[in-house]
């Protein structure tokens, strides 16, 4: 119970000190954010468990290295970013470049205008378009609304730059409100 | 009004505009229908995107991974004293050789004047150890260290095994 209001840094030091079943801490701090963020990016609920106990086990091992400069939690999603582009490249899936292209999110908001979806859940279907969105704008999102990164720390976690980061928000953003927009949608929003 | 592209409103979402361009964005929202129906509409994909929950690991995932974590210390532990062993077992056969090396030099030495017991321990110590590995000898020293570190390596690879065993999926 006391464990769980302690700052990352002050459970990182009792871990590096040898209270290994500390760790657990963390890792129900972190598992739920990033296991959301790893399977909206690999769209498989198997392959995001798995990858992320490896994160887990990774960061564990590297615990040493980390040298407080960052946050924990930009470092740890930079492990988890990094885990899932390895995979998704070792499954020769397609990883779309630094900026996400316009058709890619053109396609996703096409193929939500059907009319036979109108009467669908408002929230399944925001559910559904973040789960279909490309990867590194699954990430994007995840890190922006679950996590309340600020765009410094994502671009730090994607190694991208900040304005790239904000494109690929906004473009997310446009999306959505063009769905919205689309399917008259905007009474039952309200 | 035009001028107030979806950049601008973004910005004006996340609170990133300077004072005057707020003000242009915010008389814009409140002077034009056009411009305040994209607005709203963005905030509210904003708001939903906010309200879009966690998905959940299954339930005894922390456990699973302590349990890893645990294992690798076991096996990271067990390599080490195998190790530990395996250089003690090197270092008493040495360490044997040696003794015997000095035994036997020791037990070939006639009782002589204290000046030159130096001189002749450390001849006789040498031409000892040239004995004892040469040709012959050293053939057999060899076959043994070569038994010992295909043990070793055998039981190496083994734990090496055994850990992949533990991390694999």
């Amino acid at each position: 119970m006391i464990m769980k209001n302690l700052t990352d840094v002050e459970i990182i030091e009792s871990v590096k000190k040898g209270n290994q079943a500390d760790y657990a801490v963390l890792i129900d701090r972190y598992k739920n954010k990033a296991f959301t963020m790893l399977k909206r990016m690999l769209k498989n609920d198997f392959e995001a468990e798995e990858i992320l106990m490896d994160c887990f086990l990774k960061a564990y091992n590297n615990l040493n290295t980390f040298k407080f400069e960052s946050k924990f939690s930009t470092w740890f999603y930079r492990i988890v970013y990094n885990s899932a582009l390895t995979k998704l490249s070792s499954a020769k899936r397609k990883i779309e470049n630094d900026m996400s292209s316009v058709d890619d999110l053109h396609f996703l908001q096409s193929s939500y205008n059907a009319d036979d979806l109108v009467k669908e859940d408002l929230s399944i279907l925001v559910k559904k378009i973040v789960n279909e969105l490309p990867a590194k704008n699954a990430a994007v999102i995840t890190m922006f609304y679950l996590e309340e990164m600020s765009t410094e720390e994502i671009s730090e976690v994607l190694q991208i730059s900040v304005a790239n980061v904000k494109v690929i928000l906004y473009r997310s953003r446009n999306l959505l409100r063009e769905i919205i927009e689309k399917r008259n949608l905007f009474q039952e929003v309200i | 009004m035009n001028n107030i592209n979806d950049e601008l409103l973004n910005k004006y979402l996340d609170d990133e505009l300077n004072r005057e361009e707020k003000d242009l964005v915010k008389i814009s929202i409140e002077s034009s229908l056009e411009v305040k129906k994209r607005y709203e509409t963005l905030l509210k994909a904003h708001n939903l995107f906010n309200s879009v929950e966690e998905e959940s690991t299954s339930i005894d995932f922390t456990k699973l991974v302590m349990k890893k974590l645990n294992a690798k210390s076991v096996i990271a532990r067990q390599q080490k004293y195998f190790l530990l062993s395996v250089l003690s077992m090197l270092g008493l056969i040495i360490l044997c050789f040696v003794g015997y090396a000095f035994y036997q030099v020791i037990s070939s030495m006639q009782p002589i004047q204290s000046s030159e017991i130096v001189t002749n321990y450390s001849q006789n110590f040498g031409n000892y150890f040239s004995n004892l590995f040469g040709q012959k000898n050293l053939t057999i020293f060899g076959s043994v260290l070569s038994f010992i570190m295909l043990i070793s390596g055998y039981f190496l690879y083994d734990y090496q095994k055994n850990s992949k065993k533990y991390f694999s999926h």
